[in-house]
């Protein structure tokens, strides 16, 4: 019997390695591929027609498309449309990686903090050179609001700065942690399936429950991680 | 925990790195642009057929309007022809009850006139009649010749004229 963790270990499937670095091909690497296929297909092969009146698969696509053009507006404004193309591929890359972790014996690559914090990093980066390069040092405005009195500036300022600092974490942490919780969940239920007898099928009725919330919890982290770096993207461009 | 494995960080996010800038520009070049473009067709193409449809409406109005101003200037055209018809047929018939009322009348007249000669001849006759009469009755009863002028004269008395 596997145990819970198992699921998460990354194994190699092609070591390779450039200047003592290792960058092996791996199950995570693999299924990233899958996902990147996947988007791909679906974004491209269900456009190919380009009907004015959509059928099915298009009329996914442009629901995808619209959906995240939508996110992108509301929550930043015309401002945004330059990042539309980075946004949507984080969408559908974090969304298709935590679907795909719903399949049993696949490999979820964004229940490892390695991906979902290297890619908060970058958006977090990113931001932050977008804000300095829209407003310049204005840009430290951010941790010391217009306005606020003067006389705050001593917790103020150490706050903002905290909650800024910690803006990655919180969106690696998330996202990792739920993929996590949910995997390690499903894993130790659906051990105690096989393990009572008859009994057994308390345990599955439960498992069939929670595998449709997981699969809600796949989509809705996506957004989660999504509409946060839209947020994030608007601060910069918008200050508060 | 295996994601708390250092060791494994290099290659996943590396792999990460290569496969989410494979799949960017896969998004950004080819599939948005076209998503897009598709979406802007439609949006342009419901716009053109509802421009086309205004344009229609527009036309299908002015038509109604025309029609109804024909139809109202024709109305207006038959109203003036039947009042001038009948207005003409008036003045006849006024025209034609005068030359009645005149034709009529100068009978009346004549005839009125004609009665009264007839009346005076008649008064005439009478009178010369009544004072032969009496003539030749005096002659007769009495012997006694009258003059015409006197048996005139007394018969015109009595009559009263």
């Amino acid at each position: 019997m596997a145990g819970p963790l198992e699921q998460f270990e990354i194994k190699p499937l092609a070591e390779l390695s450039v200047a003592g670095i290792d960058i092996s091909f791996t199950n995570s690497a693999l299924w990233m591929v899958i996902a990147a296929v996947l988007v791909t297909g679906f974004m491209t092969l269900s456009m190919r027609r380009g009907a004015l009146v959509p059928g099915r698969w298009q009329g996914s696509a442009e629901v995808m498309y619209e959906f995240v053009a939508n996110m992108l507006k509301d929550n930043v404004g015309s401002a945004g449309r330059k990042y539309f193309p980075f946004v949507f591929t984080l969408f559908m890359f974090v969304l298709f990686g935590n679907l795909l972790g719903m399949i049993p014996h696949s490999f979820t690559f964004t229940s490892h903090i390695a991906v979902t914090f290297a890619m908060a990093l970058v958006i977090f980066l990113g931001v932050t050179v977008i804000g300095f390069m829209r407003h310049g040092t204005h840009y430290l405005r951010m941790f010391f609001p217009e306005g606020a009195p003067i006389a705050t500036a001593i917790i103020l300022i150490p706050i903002e700065i905290i909650s800024y600092f910690s803006r990655p974490f919180s969106l690696a942490i998330r996202l990792f942690a739920n993929m996590t919780v949910g995997h390690i969940m499903l894993k130790v239920i659906g051990g105690f399936v096989g393990l009572i007898g008859i009994l057994g099928v308390l345990p599955f009725a439960l498992l069939t429950g929670i595998t449709v919330l997981e699969f809600g919890i796949a989509a809705l982290q996506a957004y989660v991680y999504t509409i946060l770096t839209c947020i994030y993207l608007h601060d910069a461009i918008h200050m508060h | 925990m295996p994601q708390f494995d250092i060791a494994t960080f290099s290659e996943q996010i590396f792999w990460l790195f290569v496969i989410f800038a494979i799949l960017y520009f896969l998004m950004s070049r080819i599939a948005l642009p076209k998503v897009g473009e598709v979406l802007e067709r439609r949006q342009k193409t419901i716009e053109d057929n509802l421009g086309k449809a205004r344009a229609l409406k527009d036309e299908t109005d002015a038509a109604i309007a025309k029609y109804e101003a024909a139809l109202a200037e024709a109305r207006e055209a038959a109203q003036a022809d039947i009042r001038e018809a009948s207005e003409k047929a008036a003045a006849e018939q006024a025209k034609k009850t005068e030359a009645m009322v005149k034709k009529l009348s100068k009978k009346t007249s004549d005839a009125e006139k004609a009665i009264a000669d007839a009346k005076a001849d008649a008064m005439t006759g009478v009178a010369e009649a009544a004072s032969e009469i009496a003539r030749e009755a005096t002659d007769k009863l009495i012997g006694v010749k009258v003059q015409a002028k006197t048996a005139d004269k007394a018969v015109s008395a009595i009559v009263g004229e």
